[in-house]
């Protein structure tokens, strides 16, 4: 691991929305004393801004602690010197983001609006243009009514059948979630390996990866160490999205056949159920959010990088639009339903493509997975402790 | 010699002593002894009811000695004594009892520090029977004054007396005046020219028509006592001499040599620079490397040479401030360069250095924090295929992180330390040197510039390390010293002196080798000893080195002290009679 300083490395940061403070720590760690989620074996945010200050490139990649932070701000709060080590903490998981990416798009994306724009706007035209061309409207499509009132979602193409449309459907939403699960699990291995191997300082035991698995799992579903923060409201409202979320895509790629029917099923089947909760649960805390950020009075909503507005627009727009698009559908619109169908899928699309696996929402793996990593290397660690070796900090 | 007449008066000291001693009670057995005429206790001796209570008894009871039993006579021996004068009495037939600090503060046992307290007074009562009536002295000042050293603080102080009319003979043991500030660019906190301070001392000490300034010569041989010194000039002649009345030490002091440091590599390794060769550099406006390179990173190491036990232990004060006053001219010079500054702790106290050091934190510096007593920064040539000339590892304590820093140019911020000639200069002028070869003031707090050696001050460095302004604050004091004892135009000197008996003195010259102030001669044609009582402390030792008891000090003569013995033991041999008849 090279250990060379680099004063230069701070414009590196700052591309990623580091904020003007950075240098004011003076390393009384205040912040780590405060902060709820910092332990023994685990201790930030005041080391992680020493080795920011000196611009330890190397160390840096290997640092887990980031994303053992959820950010309430409290060490943001009782910072002496306002350097901000919570924002520090988000500009290192940014940062990270980028280092475990080997393909390379997350740090053009993070660093360039342009570059993510074009990106976005590349993957809406191509959702738009293979619909347009592919899968045109049928023209009759005015008649794809049924008895209740409801359009028929499934047959307003020309040329296929319900069952057919379904089928197409259901193969791009499988490629989409390949390829980002791809991208997502090769950028898991490169984390592994910037954490744990290229870290000659300690050795994994064999039989950790498997007692310690539990944890990955565990802390993906409760984001127990989340509701460890003082504001557990904050954590609540991320668990209605979180969950919202997942139900959403549960329904959508694995259950699509039975989401998407033929028919409009009465309100109160569970399809229709676990839509709107899902529909309630991200909305309400993208709304709590987006208050925030525009309001700016809680400290972990006070500074917003472009791309967490872009999030923000991203998730709203397809949810809003998926809104729309099943207002349409009861009303029994079917021209207007389709259209907004294909706006849904043009915003929905780019979205996954570049938050999962490039931008912020990789989150998702990377803090379980983080969690799983840091226990690995403090079982070595200790493991080391115990035959009288030194453990690395 | 008339029959002593003794008053004798316990202290209260507010509760200070009465709380712990029963002061009633040791007045009362003062009472018994002989020749004492009244025994009182009073709240405070040294008040001035206390005082005037003195003087009525003096006058009404026709006292003749008198013991107070009170605190150190360190704080009120001069107060009593003054008290005596008032009365019409001899200042020197008073004795003091220290039942304060060697008592009430010492003891909690009320019975057992009352009957010490009885032995300490009994003791003093005994001792002042034998008090002579001693006269004090003076002696007439010249107004001339010797400044050994020509930095900062030996020009401020020749320049304050000179300006004041009197007489300076400057003593520069180079060939040029002006010292380690001559050496510096600019001085911190405000970067205004350390040149422009400097240069015009030197122009205006040159001119003055008071001040002599002798280069290359050292201070030796001098001898004589306050307002008589004089020092011979061989080179101008046989009997050319110098005469003055007051001595100032402004040696200043010595940069430390950071070869011995192994770590560093200075000497060896070209590029790196002790912070004096550094200002040079600064002097000559190009900073570069020995190829004649522009450095890209440049390194500021601290402490170099202090705050390590196998160095100095003390911290030399200057060298952070001067760090920073590097790191922000560099910072304005080299507007690309990376500076690092590797320091043990950040002292910028004073006037306006903390602020320099906020400005100085904010001009894109790394500050890199080592532990000076363990890991010192280790300094080697960078391999070919690196950009830098060398590579520094260090032990970075705020992060746990052994670092590697690139430099070009490194600074080694060097301790100041005394002259290897300082212990000479300290025997000529006759004051003493710590354990880091500073000069001692006589007092650390009240007495800062006055040495022990009366007429003998000292200025700047060679008292410890310090900057400008309190070289020059040191200066001006030890001027105004100077000149108030010049105004004064004579001095009182030491009463309590030995002498001796020519009679009895046989010559063995004994006395001559053990008098610490060079105090005693010899008179080779009646072969005795001759004590100069100019010089002399009245510290005793030839006293008690005389075979054969020829040489004496006044107010401590043998009879005095073993008086005060008896006097002690005489309350103790009363109570163990007493025990041996109970066993």
């Amino acid at each position: 691991m090279n250990n060379r300083v680099n004063p230069g490395f701070k414009k590196e940061l700052q591309k990623f929305g580091m904020s003007e403070q950075w240098n004011e720590c003076f390393h009384c760690g205040n912040c780590t004393a405060i902060c709820p989620l910092s332990e023994n074996e685990v201790l930030f945010p005041r080391k992680g801004i020493r080795v920011i200050q000196m611009g330890l490139k190397d160390k840096l990649a290997s640092y887990v602690e980031p994303w053992m932070c959820y950010y309430c701000g409290e060490c943001s709060e009782t910072c002496p010197r306002d350097a901000n080590p919570g924002e520090l903490m988000m500009t290192l998981r940014r940062y990270l983001t980028s280092v475990y990416d080997w393909t390379g798009m997350s740090r053009k994306f993070y660093t360039s609006k342009w570059w993510e724009l074009s990106y976005i706007l590349f993957f809406a035209l191509l959702v738009i243009v293979l619909f347009l061309i592919y899968l045109p409207l049928r023209p009759d499509a005015y008649l794809m009514v049924n008895e209740s009132g409801g359009v028929m979602l499934n047959h307003l193409v020309a040329g296929i059948s319900g069952d057919q449309f379904i089928r197409i459907i259901e193969f791009g939403d499988w490629a989409m979630a390949i390829i980002v699960a791809f991208i997502l699990v090769s950028n898991i291995l490169n984390m592994f390996y910037k954490i744990i191997l290229s870290n000659k300082s300690f050795k994994v035991p064999f039989y950790a990866y498997f007692t310690e698995f539990w944890r990955l799992i565990y802390n993906f579903v409760t984001q127990s160490k989340f509701s460890k923060c003082d504001d557990k409201n904050y954590w609540v409202g991320h668990m209605l999205l979180m969950t919202g979320y997942t139900t959403m895509f549960i329904l959508v790629v694995v259950a699509l056949p039975a989401f998407q029917t033929e028919k409009v099923v009465d309100w109160y089947n569970w399809q229709r159920l676990l839509g709107y909760y899902a529909t309630f649960g991200i909305l309400f805390f993208l709304t709590v959010v987006t208050i925030g950020r525009i309001r700016k009075k809680d400290i972990k909503l006070q500074y917003s990088h472009s791309t967490d507005w872009l999030f923000i627009i991203m998730l709203g727009l397809t949810t809003i639009t998926g809104i729309v698009l099943h207002i349409f559908r009861l009303a029994g619109l079917p021209a207007a339903t389709y259209y907004m169908y294909i706006l849904h899928l043009a915003i929905l699309v780019p979205m996954i493509m570049v938050e999962v696996p490039f931008s912020k929402w990789s989150h998702l793996a990377y803090r379980p997975f983080a969690i799983y990593f840091s226990r690995l290397k403090q079982v070595a660690l200790s493991k080391q402790y115990s035959t009288g070796l030194a453990p690395a900090i | 010699m008339e029959e002593p007449r003794i008053g004798v008066y316990v202290c209260w000291c507010g509760t200070n002593i009465e709380k712990v001693v029963d002061v009633a009670e040791v007045a009362k057995a003062m009472e018994k002894l002989p020749n004492v005429v009244l025994s009182k206790n009073y709240k405070y001796m040294c008040s001035d009811p206390g005082q005037d209570l003195i003087i009525k008894d003096i006058k009404e009871n026709n006292l003749n000695r008198i013991v107070v039993s009170a605190c150190s006579p360190r704080i009120h021996e001069l107060t009593f004594r003054k008290t005596l004068e008032k009365a019409g009495l001899n200042p020197y037939l008073l004795q003091m009892a220290n039942i304060r600090e060697h008592v009430s503060w010492v003891h909690d046992d009320k019975k057992a520090a009352t009957d010490k307290a009885k032995s300490l007074v009994a003791a003093a009562v005994t001792r002042v029977n034998h008090h002579e009536e001693l006269q004090k002295r003076t002696v007439d000042i010249n107004p001339a004054t010797l400044i050994i050293g020509g930095g900062i603080a030996g020009l401020t102080a020749a320049l304050e007396i000179a300006d004041a009319g009197k007489k300076v003979f400057l003593l520069e043991k180079t060939n040029h005046l002006g010292g380690v500030v001559a050496g510096i660019d600019q001085s911190f906190p405000y970067f205004d020219s350390a040149q422009q301070i400097i240069q015009q001392f030197i122009k205006r000490i040159k001119q003055h028509e008071n001040v002599e300034v002798l280069l290359n010569t050292k201070a030796e041989n001098i001898t004589g006592y306050v307002g008589n010194f004089k020092m011979p000039l061989p080179m101008l002649g046989i009997d050319a001499e110098l005469e003055f009345g007051n001595i100032i030490v402004a040696t200043g002091l010595k940069p430390y040599d950071p070869s011995a440091i192994r770590e560093y590599g200075y000497g060896y390794l070209p590029n790196v620079i002790t912070s004096l060769e550094f200002e040079k550099m600064l002097m000559s406006g190009k900073i570069e490397t020995k190829d004649g390179k522009t450095p890209e990173d440049i390194l500021i190491i601290h402490c170099v040479g202090s705050r390590n036990k196998n160095c100095h232990e003390y911290c030399s004060r200057t060298c952070c401030m001067t760090a920073l006053k590097f790191a922000t001219q560099l910072r304005s010079a080299l507007p690309k360069a990376n500076i690092y500054q590797a320091y043990a702790d950040m002292r910028s106290f004073g006037k306006d250095c903390e602020e320099l050091y906020l400005k100085a934190s904010q001009k894109d510096i790394m500050f890199l924090m080592y532990d000076q007593q363990k890991y010192l920064p280790e300094i080697r040539r960078a391999p070919n295929r690196e950009k830098c000339e060398m590579l520094v590892e260090i032990e970075e304590i705020l992060s746990g992180d052994m670092v590697e820093v690139p430099a070009d140019l490194v600074i080694l911020m060097t301790a100041m330390e005394a002259h290897e000639d300082v212990k000479d200069v300290a025997r000529t002028v006759g004051v003493s040197l710590c354990g880091n070869d500073f000069f001692i003031e006589r007092h650390p707090k009240l007495d800062p510039v006055a040495t022990t050696t009366d007429g003998v001050f000292i200025a700047g460095t060679c008292q410890a390390p310090k900057d400008i302004p309190d070289s020059v604050a040191q200066a001006k004091a030890a001027a105004a010293r100077v000149l108030s004892s010049i105004d004064v135009g004579q001095v009182e000197i030491e009463v309590t002196t030995a002498f001796t008996n020519e009679d009895l003195c046989c010559g063995c010259q004994t006395c001559i080798s053990v008098c610490p102030y060079k105090a005693i001669g010899f008179n080779e044609e009646n072969r005795v000893s001759v004590v100069n009582e100019i010089l002399c402390k009245g510290c005793g030792t030839c006293s008690s080195a005389c075979p054969t008891g020829a040489i004496r000090t006044r107010h401590f003569t043998d009879k005095q002290i073993m008086s005060q013995i008896e006097g002690m033991l005489s309350m103790t041999k009363r109570k163990s009679k007493k025990t041996e008849l109970e066993v």
